[in-house]
């Protein structure tokens, strides 16, 4: 993370977010800022909010209560299912993400080659995404998300599903391109080598609420009952209690 | 939005039932009006992507041709027979080439070719948008402010357009064709004869109904399985149960809107 400049504004702010889907409250009042160059890692157990929050601050949902403040609008959105165009080739997918900009072809080649190349997919640009593995399906994904070179990316579970290695990979790809773009980075997630690895700070979030905020060092030793029990793992702590019974 | 609902172990009240079904029609309604005029928007501004347009027209059109022939060919030879028997005992066997040709323009032809597309290229459409507002491809079109219905919705209805007429016609000839080898083999009426009742027979306003239908029927089959795939979410399940709806839709209101337009043109005044 780079050093915070006096009065710093935050890139993104969330004042006091609620969200309802019919009777079910999965977000009461949520607040929090992410600033440039920032990775903020949001985690907490399946069911809590981070994906609504995701998909609040993009736009796709509109929340009950509360106010999402951005400071630019440019947002580049990485998938847990990378959310490729199956029918497009992979220079395709990164080419509609540009057809606003109304740039040249060769512009446009020249920017799409460039990102595939800050993700190791140098000359996969007529690949169909079918044809990928998971992890070259989450690159993709990646270089579509940093095409118009956004100042809020985030990160909705990147490393689900992959193996150890390809989940540090992608990982160091989250670090490299927080630091290179200087964007206000939010990851959801509950694996906790991509929280501990690339947090800078760490929102734990639990039945809708931030109930834990630190480094992630601060998380590992938190005394916190809730923090506790999620970076160790156990079943004893406040989460999902009487989940198993009856 | 429509996803697959818990299962209720309760029996369903029957009224409730109706309610329900009649309250999901009336959304489905909404939305495909919605849809319709948002696409028409896009199209009247020019907004549309020709490559795109092309591709879907492959797959709409040049796909269906040998199902649309081979559906055509027999509807053509089963409606043919039946009607040169009728005709041939009246003595009218002249006639045969004309009341076929009337039923192919006016009704085999748009029904022949609207079904078969709602079969194969309805189910598919809604198939391929449901799985990809499954697997958050829509929402990442959204994300990238890229309007779905410009960038999906356009292009296939445009391309439907286009494809669903030549079908039509395509179905109607073949009709034609079938017709021809059954008045001769069955009813011994020479090509030349059948031909010359067809000319004396058809008018310019059923190919302008014929037209007519085609164009409402690749509204409805475009539509419908736009619309569906478009506010179904959940999961492999729910796949499944836009495709059955959408055929189910696109084929009650193909039949229906025939007859609307039969009975707007063609009935007794």
């Amino acid at each position: 993370m780079s050093p915070r400049k006096p009065n710093e504004e935050p890139v993104l702010e969330l004042k006091n977010i609620h969200k309802s889907f019919g009777d079910r409250q999965i977000l009461r009042g949520v607040s929090f800022n992410v600033y440039a160059g920032e990775m903020l890692g949001l985690i907490g157990p399946s069911g809590c909010g981070k994906s609504t929050i995701l998909k609040i601050i993009c736009g796709l949902l509109e929340p009950d209560e509360g106010e999402v403040i951005k400071r630019s609008d440019e947002i580049g959105l990485v998938f847990q299912g990378s959310a490729l165009l199956n029918s497009l080739t992979v220079r395709e997918n990164l080419a509609i993400a540009l057809q606003r900009r109304k740039l040249s072809k060769t512009e446009e080649n020249r920017i799409i080659s460039e990102r595939l190349k800050m993700v190791g997919l140098e000359g996969y640009e007529e690949y169909s995404p079918t044809k990928l593995s998971g992890g070259q399906q989450k690159r993709t994904s990646f270089a579509r998300a940093i095409v118009n070179d956004p100042k809020i990316i985030l990160y909705d579970e990147p490393t689900t599903g992959l193996d150890p290695v390809m989940s540090t990979i992608i990982e160091d790809y989250m670090i490299e391109l927080e630091q290179k773009l200087q964007a206000a980075c939010i990851v959801v997630t509950h694996q906790y080598s991509t929280w501990t690895r690339a947090g800078d700070r760490i929102l734990l979030m639990h039945a809708g609420k931030i109930v834990w905020e630190g480094t992630p060092e601060e998380g590992i030793n938190s005394e916190d009952q809730y923090m506790k029990q999620f970076a160790h793992a156990t079943r004893e702590g406040p989460m999902l209690a009487g989940a198993f019974e009856g | 939005m429509t996803t697959s609902a818990p299962r209720d172990k309760r029996l369903p009240n029957p009224y409730r039932m109706v309610e329900d079904q009649f309250a999901i029609g009336v959304q489905l309604l909404g939305q495909v009006l919605i849809l319709w005029f948002q696409t028409l928007s896009y199209m009247v501004r020019g907004q549309i992507d020709l490559k795109e347009t092309v591709r879907q027209a492959y797959m709409i059109g040049v796909l269906s041709f040998v199902v649309v022939g081979i559906t055509a060919l027999f509807t053509g030879f089963a409606m043919s027979l039946q009607i040169s028997r009728e005709l041939v005992q009246f003595g009218a066997d002249t006639a045969i080439g004309g009341v076929v040709s009337l039923a192919l323009v006016r009704e085999i032809g748009p029904i022949t070719a609207g079904v078969i597309v709602a079969g194969r290229v309805g189910s598919s459409v809604a198939a391929e948008l449901t799985t990809m507002m499954i697997t958050e491809q829509i929402d990442a079109l959204k994300v990238m402010r890229v309007d779905p219905v410009k960038f999906l919705v356009v292009p296939r209805y445009t391309a439907a357009l286009v494809m669903i007429p030549t079908l039509s016609v395509y179905a109607m000839f073949i009709g034609l064709i079938a017709g021809i080898v059954i008045a001769q083999g069955a009813a011994n009426v020479p090509p030349d004869t059948f031909m010359d009742s067809v000319k004396q027979t058809i008018l310019d306003r059923d190919f302008s109904v014929h037209f007519l239908k085609s164009i409402i029927n690749a509204t409805l089959i475009i539509m419908f399985s736009c619309a569906i795939g478009l506010h179904t979410r959940g999961g492999a399940e729910d796949v499944g149960i836009a495709t059955t709806r959408t055929i189910v839709w696109t084929m009650i209101s193909i039949f229906i809107l025939n007859f609307v337009v039969t009975s707007l043109t063609y009935a007794p005044r």
